[in-house]
């Protein structure tokens, strides 16, 4: 192109360039090949890592469920369980007080929940600023810490009830689930458009009316979705149960007295060194884990059909 | 419309929308406002009232314990008549190396696999394994804890311990006797345990970073792997950082489980194969066979420390999530 520019022989100078230009192309190609190859060992590094994460993940659900379906029966269900030694039994009263202890749990729970993410919606500050943050710091308090504390305030010497309770137990499960909670509706109830509240609240309707029939309305598969969450965390619970409810191997139904629960009946029956009382213990922990993932999964059901309203 | 009909209009302090939206926000004396705002105000004080009441009646229960043997009771706890004492160093040592164990094994782990997941499987692979591992992720930790005793420990008894006391260098933290309940098997089911937690918030950490800094390193030349290691891991690196911090304040506050697997032996660890003890499994253990008095507060203090050690991870995880979704803009 230039050569009538520099004296040079055109011939040697494109020699020089084609060999810069092969020079370059080489160590690219090579730069090429050997960050190839680094992705590739990394990938499978990555590869093995999840083979590493899955294994001990997927053999605890499956080993659970081939071990738990052996004990599963419709008498295992349905009876109490009998005193060591006698064969038979089951685990009706540990459902049973499952059942109540989180149900009263729930009661006690969600309308405080509602009620508090209500005030984060609608507050903007430093006040609620510092209770979203009481409500991410208290998530992530040891439950044991909330047992002791319903102990301290429902079972203790001096206490309002002063000795072992399911209620004392659904408490203990209610302030675990509070921030859940708190955190799912403030979520769920963002989500609901602004304009939606303005039209109606332009409308001239009480902002009272507004929130039941326009926000929570909107809210509700996101509310039904973190109230799941937080049931299949609370019922999976055994610490704050432990010192509050006590267990019991009667069908007990007043939550003022101590009752069974599912996550009592497989500590006490696991940590025997009997193969009739871990075969307990392992089928309790098939119908817990039943439970739990059948929760998990109709709330991710609920939420995903509501992603899909929203698109 | 007109040029000259805009002209006419002045020019607006607020945008009107704005005007609207704000004095509907305003009209708080109609009635069914005041009701609501006393439901609102109701909830949030129930909660606040909640929160402040676990702090007071856990100082004040343990006030007694703190008061006999003050900040000795943090290494030596408070003296207990049928036990001689409370050796709360031992706990706190026992917690913090059955975390670590979970830590060292569960972080590597995890990363790798939520980056697999998010980055480099393609969909048809990544999308279902995710959902499987944010599903595992609600396993009750019993569940975990029963397995770990019944099925892992007489694994790690038979095959894993052996076989960690014959590596060179590192069997010195191997020494002993292997029974299967140890701190490392404690370290091992905590690492199960907080691993899908890991693993979903790493995820949804590296999948919110921008498609644009991806895009920008391949126009580089950057192959898939470094498009993961220079833009994707550093972008979403305050989001890992939080993971593996809320991780490590549930290893920290697990009780049950670890109490399943530990075995529960209240001298100062020699090895990674002793059994020991934590704050949790010591709790869980003593708390119902203590008498009223002395003995129970101290145990109540073991609940102050592991609270006061849990809440100063999780503030941490909390700050550094926080600080990440302003970046992202996602906290209004």
């Amino acid at each position: 192109m230039s050569s009538s520019v520099f004296p040079i022989d055109p011939n040697t100078l494109t020699d020089a360039i084609g060999t810069r230009r092969a020079l370059v192309r080489e160590s690219a190609r090579r730069s090429l090949a050997r960050r190839r190859l680094l992705g590739r060992v990394a990938i499978v590094l990555c590869v093995v890592a999840v083979a590493i994460s899955l294994t001990p993940l997927v053999a605890l659900v499956a080993y659970t469920t081939s071990r738990g379906i052996r004990a599963l029966s419709w008498g295992f269900l349905t009876h109490v369980p009998t005193p060591p030694g006698i064969p038979g039994g089951g685990i009706s009263s540990a459902i049973v007080g499952s059942v109540i202890i989180v149900g009263l749990a729930v009661v006690m729970a969600v309308p405080v929940g509602t009620m508090c993410a209500l005030f984060l919606v609608e507050r903007r500050g430093r006040l609620a600023g510092s209770v979203r943050f009481a409500a991410d710091v208290l998530t992530g308090v040891p439950s044991i810490a909330l047992g002791i504390f319903a102990y301290a305030v429902l079972v203790g010497p001096g206490s309002l009830i002063g000795h072992f309770s399911g209620l004392a137990g659904s408490f203990a499960l209610a302030v675990l689930m509070l921030p859940i909670v708190i955190r799912a509706s403030e979520a769920a109830m963002r989500s609901v458009p602004r304009d939606l509240w303005e039209a109606g609240l332009a409308l001239g309707v009480r902002r009272s009316r507004v929130v039941r029939s326009v926000v929570l309305r909107g809210a509700l598969p996101g509310l039904v979705t973190g109230n799941l969450l937080a049931v299949a965390r609370a019922v999976g619970e055994t610490a704050p149960l432990f010192v509050t409810v006590l267990g019991s191997t009667l069908l007990v139904t007043n939550p003022l007295q101590p009752m069974g629960a599912l996550s009592l009946t497989i500590f006490s029956d696991g940590t025997e060194a009997y193969p009739a009382a871990q075969q307990i213990a392992w089928g309790t922990a098939f119908v817990l884990l039943t439970l739990v993932l059948l929760l998990s999964v109709v709330a991710r059901v609920v939420s995903a059909r509501l992603n899909r309203q929203a698109r | 419309m007109s040029p000259t009909l805009l002209e006419e209009v002045p020019p607006p302090r607020l945008t009107p929308v704005e005007g609207v939206s704000e004095a509907l926000q305003r009209r708080w004396g109609r009635p069914g406002g005041r009701a609501y705002a006393v439901l609102r105000w109701t909830g949030a004080a129930v909660f606040v009232a909640i929160v402040l009441g676990l702090l007071v009646s856990l100082l004040v229960s343990s006030s007694q314990a703190f008061g006999h043997s003050g900040l000795s009771f943090l290494w030596s706890g408070t003296y207990n008549a049928t036990k001689d004492v409370y050796p709360t160093g031992v706990y706190i040592v026992g917690t913090l190396v059955t975390t670590t164990v979970a830590i060292v094994l569960a972080v590597p782990i995890g990363v790798a696999t939520a980056a697999f997941l998010s980055e480099l499987a393609p969909r048809w692979l990544g999308a279902p394994l995710s959902v499987l591992i944010d599903l595992i992720a609600a396993v009750p930790s019993i569940v975990v804890g029963l397995w770990g005793l019944l099925v892992l420990s007489p694994v790690f008894a038979r095959h894993v311990e052996p076989f960690f006391k014959k590596v060179p260098l590192v069997e010195w933290f191997f020494h002993g006797p292997a029974y299967g309940p140890s701190m490392l098997l404690a370290g091992t089911v905590l690492a199960v345990m907080i691993l899908p937690t890991i693993v979903a918030l790493s995820r949804t950490a590296l999948s919110s970073v921008a498609t644009e800094d991806r895009e920008a390193a391949r126009a580089l030349g950057a192959t898939r792997w470094q498009v993961v290691r220079t833009a994707v891991v550093p972008g979403a690196r305050t989001g890992i950082e939080a993971a593996v911090f809320l991780a490590m304040g549930r290893a920290l506050g697990e009780t049950i489980a670890v109490a399943m697997v530990i075995g529960n032996n209240y001298a100062l660890p020699h090895s990674l194969l002793a059994p020991g003890a934590t704050l949790g499994s010591a709790i869980i253990n003593n708390f119902g066979e203590a008498s009223p008095g002395l003995d129970r507060s101290s145990i109540i203090g073991l609940v102050v420390v592991l609270l006061a050690m849990t809440a100063l991870v999780n503030v941490g995880g909390q700050l550094l999530l926080r600080r990440r979704l302003r970046a992202v803009g996602a906290v209004a």
